[in-house]
């Protein structure tokens, strides 16, 4: 059975003569495990589809489901409770709160739930180990390299050990060595934890490590 | 944690914030002080008499100035139903010209109870032609043991002590026994005129006769189980019966000046409220984006604007320990005759203002974070 469940999605910003469709009848499976890189230039309409599946947009039409669920009918706040539960979000920008810790960034996940237990300190404490950022915890973003602000960032989003991540732009802050580092970690984690990844990327070579690769051209599925 | 976290990492950020959150609570409680201190110098001598009542002639519509009780009226209210004890009290216009500067002052004599005047300097009893004197007399070079001489009725009396907060009209308070009131009084009431020698000029003796044994009003202490209604209908029509508060507040222009005093420290409040929601709206448009993100990884925007109340809560109160220190120095710096009278319970109900303003302020942010959509944390620019 897929895990994430894309059927006929479309939308739209504006009308009439203004309007731009963002995502045209996009529809795909992706089954647990696996990681799948979507491709394609700017604007074409990735972080949408990127958004949707979040929960943060809805489409104009279509559907999505995440291991049966049906992210399209919930409201704001149910699509918010079920991101804290299931969804690991990673941002180009990384957002990692400036005044907060690697460590605290990484404890926000749980306080956003209203508790922050001994277990979540280990698990936090743990991550940032994994990531080779044990010696970090203490530090602001300010005092980290790019690099290590996307591992912060990766890190944050495997707290709520996910089923599913949604990763935007991972490599585009970073050279090519450090970029395929970083999805090298991030293909790692989530095949050691059987989940399962959308990563947006404008970058082929990005692409070429991901499982499968879904090229968007001007909101529609287009030949890899 | 997000709240405390983001103060203690921005200190002087919000250090200035409460800096200037300090200056308007401290514009607030100057003012406060300000205008109490102008109501306690207007009103101080009469508003602080110790009695449950104060009775007046009637339709004298509550003014000193104008109330006269007769020696047979102060008998009829000391024994009216209720009444466990009652003492008159006199109030006569005078000026004094033996100081450093010349200046106006209220006589009050009192027919006993002079235990209600806090003593600050010397004795609060006065014997026959002595004097204890509100404290703001100093300003003009009375001291201890001093002989005010009262122009132009020529009397002499002698400063045995000094009491605060009795002040009235702005002019210090001069309290003597009931007999020297009297004297003072009817030497006011004919000035110069007897001196003169004119024709017509008025019974000195008559009038000092009709004077013995009287006063402006009186202060009653009622007996238990007795209402000031209940004494106020038992007086009626040839006497009114209010509450000291109620005496301060009437006639002199009083209920005008408490008007727009209030008024004074509405909009200072109202100014405090604005400059408080503006800061923290402006914080907020400044860390949208980072809003957005938090939003995005699941916060509801209820989350987000619990944090922003808890720094309020923190920021307005140091903010107040700020406030307060700032104000209790400008007071330490006013000159003693300054109207600044700080009072706790104003304090308090322009903190407790300064909150609910503060929160109402916050309302602006909770638009702008409601308004904040998580998608943007997302790259859109592709749109």
């Amino acid at each position: 059975m897929s895990l994430l469940e894309v059927k006929e999605v479309s939308r739209s910003y504006g009308s009439g003569h203004t309007q731009v469709v963002a995502l045209d009848s996009v529809s795909f499976d992706l089954e647990k495990g696996r990681l799948l890189a979507v491709l394609g230039p700017s604007g074409s309409g990735k972080t949408t589809l990127l958004s949707i599946i979040a929960g943060l947009l809805e489409p104009t039409s279509g559907e999505i489901r995440i291991d049966g669920s049906p992210i399209h009918l919930r409201t704001p706040r149910e699509a918010a409770a079920f991101r804290r539960a299931h969804v690991g979000l990673v941002f180009q920008e990384y957002h990692l709160v400036p005044y907060l810790s690697a460590a605290e960034n990484l404890l926000l996940v749980p306080h956003l739930d209203g508790r922050v237990a001994k277990a979540d300190r280990e698990r936090a404490t743990k991550l940032l180990a994994e990531f080779g950022l044990e010696k970090r915890a203490r530090h602001t973003p300010s005092m980290l390299s790019g690099g290590e602000r996307q591992r912060v960032a990766i890190a944050r989003a495997l707290m709520n050990d996910p089923e599913i991540m949604l990763v935007d732009e991972p490599t585009s802050h970073l050279d090519t060595e450090r970029g395929r580092q970083v999805v090298d970690l991030l293909r790692d984690h989530i095949r050691g934890r059987d989940m399962t990844c959308v990563m947006v990327t404008h970058d082929p070579r990005m692409a070429e490590q991901a499982d499968e690769v879904l090229r968007l051209v001007d909101g529609r599925i287009a030949p890899v | 944690m997000l709240a405390v976290k983001e103060l203690l990492g921005s200190k002087l950020k919000f250090g200035l914030i409460a800096l200037a959150i300090g200056l308007v609570v401290s514009l607030t409680f100057i003012m406060a002080s300000m205008s109490e201190g102008l109501i306690t110098g207007m009103t101080g001598a009469k508003g602080n008499l110790d009695a449950d009542a104060l009775v007046f002639q009637g339709d004298t519509y509550l003014a000193l100035e104008r109330s006269r009780l007769t020696a047979a009226d102060l008998e009829t209210i000391a024994s009216a139903d209720g009444v466990a004890d009652s003492y008159g009290v006199g109030q006569a216009m005078v000026s004094v010209d033996s100081a450093d500067e010349p200046f106006d002052a209220r006589a009050f004599g009192l027919g006993g109870n002079f235990e209600q005047l806090p003593v600050v300097e010397g004795v609060g009893i006065p014997g026959p032609d002595e004097a204890v004197l509100d404290v703001t007399a100093k300003v003009n070079g009375v001291e201890l043991g001093d002989t005010l001489h009262l122009t132009p009725i020529d009397e002499d009396l002698t400063v045995v002590g000094f009491t605060e907060d009795r002040r009235y009209i702005m002019t210090p308070a001069i309290y003597v026994d009931l007999p020297t009131w009297e004297r003072i009084f009817v030497a006011t009431a004919i000035g110069r005129m007897d001196e003169s020698g004119q024709e017509g000029a008025p019974d000195v003796d008559r009038i000092t006769e009709q004077v013995a044994g009287s006063a402006s009003i009186a202060a009653v202490k009622l007996a238990e189980d007795t209402t000031i209604e209940e004494l106020a209908d038992e007086l009626a029509p040839a006497f009114d019966v209010v509450t000291p508060a109620e005496a301060a507040l009437a006639g002199n222009g009083m209920s005008v000046m408490i008007l727009a005093v209030n008024g004074i420290q509405v909009v200072s409040l109202v100014i405090g409220a604005l400059v408080i929601g503006v800061f923290f709206y402006i914080t907020t448009l400044h860390k949208t984006g980072q809003i957005a993100a938090v939003k995005a990884l699941g916060a509801s925007s209820g989350f987000v604007y619990r944090q922003l109340l808890l720094q309020i809560t923190i920021l307005v109160a140091i903010a107040s320990v700020l406030g307060i220190a700032l104000t209790l120095a400008t007071g330490a710096s006013m000159p003693p005759a300054m109207a600044f009278d700080p009072q706790p319970g104003r304090w308090a109900t322009s903190l407790a203002a300064i909150f609910a303003m503060a929160y109402l302020g916050s309302l602006f942010s909770l638009r702008s974070i409601l308004a904040i959509d998580p998608a943007t944390a997302l790259d859109r620019a592709e749109h």
